[in-house]
C-alpha cells in the first residue's frame, strides 16, 4: 500500500520536525555542522529553482508544482524521505521537475539547480533506457536539493555533478537512487568546496546484476568544505558496487568522505569495493575519511581502504631533477593523484570538462 | 666543468662524505667505484640537489658557478642530469607527458621557446627507437609496471632527449642483463663528445667494459682512496675492494 504524494509530504514534514536541522552532535553530520553554518536563518522555506539547459526530444517531463501527476510520477516521487534533509526538501519544496526516459538518449540531459531554498527532482529511466545526466550547481546562500532516481531493469545512467567553489554557499543535496536488476548507475562528483557542501547518496541495488559505480574528486583551499556521504545497500545477491574518491585539501579546508556499504541478509555473492584517499597540503587542512561495512550475508567480497597523506617527497624530487619547477611538479602530482577517479567518467566531454576545471583550480592551489 | 673540493656531507647526524675532491673536464668520462656504503649514492644526490643532505664544508663548482646554491630544477636546466638508481614510479602521469613537461620546462628556463607536442613526439620517438623503448612504454604511466631494465632504459632515453652537459649515472648497470647493458651503454656513448662530461658511478667493473672511462676513482668511507686509469677497474675486479680499503685509516 503506497501513500499518496500529499501523505508522503506530510510524513516527511513530521520526520524533519522530529529531528530539526542536523548539527555536529548527530553522528552522520559530525564533520558538517549544518546548524552552525546556517546560523539563525535556519533552513527557511524559500523555493529554489531547477532549470533545464538541455533536453533531447523523447524525454517526458512534468512540472511538480502542477496538480494531477501522471502515474510514473505518483508511483515514484517522494518515496525517499527518511533522511532528515530529504524529508525537508520533500515537505518544503512546492516545485521542481520530473523526467522520464524510455529509450536510449545520446544527448545528455543538463539540469541546473539555482537560487536559494528547497527543490525536488525525479528522474525515471524505464527498462532498457540509457542517459547521461549532467548536473550543475548554482551558487546560493543555502540550497537543499532532493533528487530521486529510479532505474528500471537493464537501464544505464551516468550522472556527473560539478560543484563550483564558493566561500559563502551552503549547498546540501540528497540523491536517492533505486537500481533494478541488470541496471547500472555510474556517478561522478567533482567538488571545489563551499562554506558547507554536502552531497549525500542513498543507493539501493535491488535486483540481480544491479551495479553502482561512484567516484569523485574534491579540490579545496581557503576555508572551504566538501562532504560526500554515501550509503550503498546491496539488497539482493550478485550485485556490484565500486567507490573511488580522491580529495586534496589545502589551506584551512576540510574534505569529508563517509561511505557505508550494507549487504543485506540473503544478498549472497555481492561484491563491493570502497577506496577513499586524501592529500593534505598543509598542517591546517583536514580530511575525514570514514569507510564502513555492514554485512548480514554470506560469501560476499567487500574491500575498503582509506589513506591520508602528503605529496611524495621522492616523486617531487624526481620531477624537479628533470627540470620541472616545484610548483609545476606539485601540480602534476596532484593531477596524477586525482586522475584515476576522473578516468571513471565514461562520457568523454564531461571527463575533459572535469579535467580542465581541475587543472585551472590546481594552478591556483599548488 | 665540475670541481668538487674537500666535500663533507652529512645525513642527519651521520657524516657520509668526508673530504671528497674531484675534478672533471669537458669531454671526460670518470668512473667512481666503491663498496656498498662508501657514499656513492650520496654524492649523486648531492650533485642533483636532493633535500636532506647537508653540506657541512667544501664546495661544488659547476662551470664556475656554485652548484649548491641552485634548486634541482635550475641544475637540470643548466645541463646537470642524474640517471637514478631507483627511478620513481608516478601513476597518473604518462611517460610522454612527463618528457614533454620536463623538456619544455628546461627550455623555458634557458630562455628557449617550447617545442610543440608534435615536435616533442618526433624527437622522443626517434631516440626511443635506438634504445628499444616501445611506443607502449611512452603511453603508460611513468615507470609504473616497468621492469628494472625498462626503467633504466627510460633514464637513458631522458638523457638523450635532454642532452645534458654533465651526466651522473648512478648504478645504471644494476639489474640489467648483458643485452640491456649494451643498449644502455650505446645510448650513453652516443652522447660522448668534447663538450660533455660524465660521472659513472658503479659497484662493478662490467659497465666500464662498455663505457670506457678516462679515469677511475675509488670511493671508500666517504673519501677517494685510489685513482687510476681504466686498468684499475680490472684490478678491483680481480682483487676486490678490501685490499685498497683496508689501507685507509
Amino acid at each position: 500500500m503506497t501513500l499518496a504524494i500529499a501523505d508522503r509530504k506530510a510524513e516527511a514534514a513530521a520526520i524533519f520536525s522530529g529531528h530539526g536541522v542536523p548539527h555536529r552532535r548527530v553522528e552522520e553530520w559530525k564533520y558538517s555542522d549544518l546548524r552552525s553554518a546556517l546560523g539563525d536563518a535556519g533552513i527557511g522555506a524559500a523555493q529554489a529553482e531547477l532549470h533545464v539547459s538541455q533536453m533531447a526530444a523523447g524525454i517526458e517531463s512534468f512540472d511538480l508544482s502542477q496538480p494531477n501527476p501522471p502515474t510514473w510520477v505518483s508511483a515514484h516521487f517522494g518515496q525517499a524521505h527518511r533522511n532528515v534533509m530529504s524529508a525537508a526538501s520533500l515537505s518544503l519544496a512546492q516545485g521542481g521537475m520530473a523526467f522520464r526516459v524510455s529509450g536510449a538518449i545520446a544527448e545528455p540531459l543538463k539540469l541546473e539547480f539555482a537560487a536559494a531554498g528547497h527543490v525536488c527532482a525525479l528522474l525515471v529511466l524505464e527498462a532498457g533506457a540509457s542517459l547521461t545526466l549532467v548536473e550543475s550547481v548554482g551558487i546560493a546562500n543555502f540550497r537543499n536539493v532532493g533528487l530521486e532516481i529510479v532505474l528500471g531493469e537493464g537501464a544505464t545512467l551516468e550522472h556527473v555533478r560539478m560543484s563550483p567553489q564558493s566561500g559563502e554557499a551552503v549547498l546540501v543535496e540528497n540523491a536517492n537512487v533505486r537500481i533494478a536488476a541488470g541496471a547500472q548507475y555510474r556517478a561522478h562528483f567533482a567538488s571545489f568546496g563551499s562554506k558547507l557542501s554536502r552531497m549525500e547518496l542513498e543507493i539501493a541495488l535491488e535486483g540481480d546484476g544491479a551495479q553502482a559505480h561512484l567516484s569523485g574528486v574534491a579540490l579545496l583551499d581557503g576555508n572551504r568544505h566538501s562532504d560526500v556521504t554515501t550509503h550503498v545497500i546491496h539488497r539482493t545477491g550478485n550485485t556490484h558496487s565500486t567507490q573511488l574518491f580522491k580529495h586534496v585539501a589545502g589551506g584551512h579546508s576540510k574534505a569529508v568522505y563517509q561511505g557505508k556499504v550494507t549487504v543485506a541478509k540473503g544478498a549472497d555473492g555481492s561484491d563491493s569495493i570502497q577506496s577513499a584517499k586524501a592529500l593534505l597540503l598543509g598542517d591546517a587542512a583536514e580530511a575525514d575519511l570514514k569507510p564502513e561495512l555492514e554485512i548480514f550475508a554470506d560469501d560476499v567480497k567487500c574491500a575498503h581502504g582509506a589513506a591520508v597523506g602528503d605529496l611524495d617527497a621522492e616523486s617531487l624530487f624526481y620531477l624537479r631533477a628533470r627540470g620541472i619547477s616545484e610548483n609545476d611538479a606539485r601540480g602534476l602530482l596532484l593531477q596524477a593523484f586525482l586522475e584515476d577517479a576522473v578516468a571513471e567518467i565514461s562520457n568523454t566531454d564531461q571527463r575533459e570538462l572535469v579535467r580542465t576545471e581541475l587543472l585551472t583550480a590546481l594552478k591556483a592551489i599548488a | 666543468m665540475l670541481e668538487i673540493k674537500n666535500l663533507h656531507v652529512a645525513v642527519g647526524d651521520k657524516e657520509i662524505l668526508k673530504g671528497l675532491t674531484l675534478s672533471l673536464k669537458p669531454g671526460q668520462v670518470h668512473a667512481i667505484m666503491g663498496p656498498n656504503g662508501s657514499g656513492k649514492s650520496t654524492l649523486s644526490y648531492v650533485l642533483a640537489g636532493r633535500a636532506g643532505y647537508d653540506i657541512t664544508s667544501g664546495s661544488i663548482t659547476y662551470n664556475g658557478e656554485d652548484l649548491t646554491a641552485l634548486a634541482p630544477e635550475e641544475r637540470a636546466a643548466k645541463g646537470v642530469f642524474l640517471a637514478m638508481q631507483y627511478p620513481v614510479e608516478i601513476p597518473g602521469v604518462t611517460t610522454m607527458t612527463f618528457l614533454k613537461t620536463a623538456l619544455n620546462s628546461q627550455r623555458r628556463a634557458r630562455g628557449e621557446s617550447d617545442l610543440d607536442a608534435i615536435g616533442v613526439l618526433k624527437l622522443v620517438r626517434a631516440k626511443a627507437k635506438t634504445l628499444n623503448v616501445s611506443e607502449d612504454m611512452l603511453k603508460r604511466a611513468l615507470n609504473v609496471g616497468f621492469s628494472g631494465g625498462e626503467k633504466k632504459r627510460l633514464e637513458i632515453l631522458q638523457m638523450s632527449v635532454f642532452e645534458p652537459k654533465l651526466t651522473i649515472l648512478d648504478e645504471t648497470d644494476s639489474g640489467l642483463d648483458i643485452d640491456a647493458l649494451r643498449v644502455v651503454a650505446e645510448g650513453v656513448n652516443i652522447l660522448r663528445d668534447p663538450s660533455r662530461a660524465m660521472l659513472v658511478i658503479t659497484h662493478y667493473q662490467r659497465l666500464l667494459d662498455y663505457i670506457v672511462p678516462d679515469r677511475i676513482h675509488v670511493l671508500a668511507k666517504g673519501r677517494i682512496v685510489a685513482e687510476g686509469g681504466k686498468e684499475l677497474a680490472l684490478e678491483l675486479e680481480a682483487k676486490g675492494y678490501e685490499h685498497i680499503v683496508k689501507d685507509v685509516a
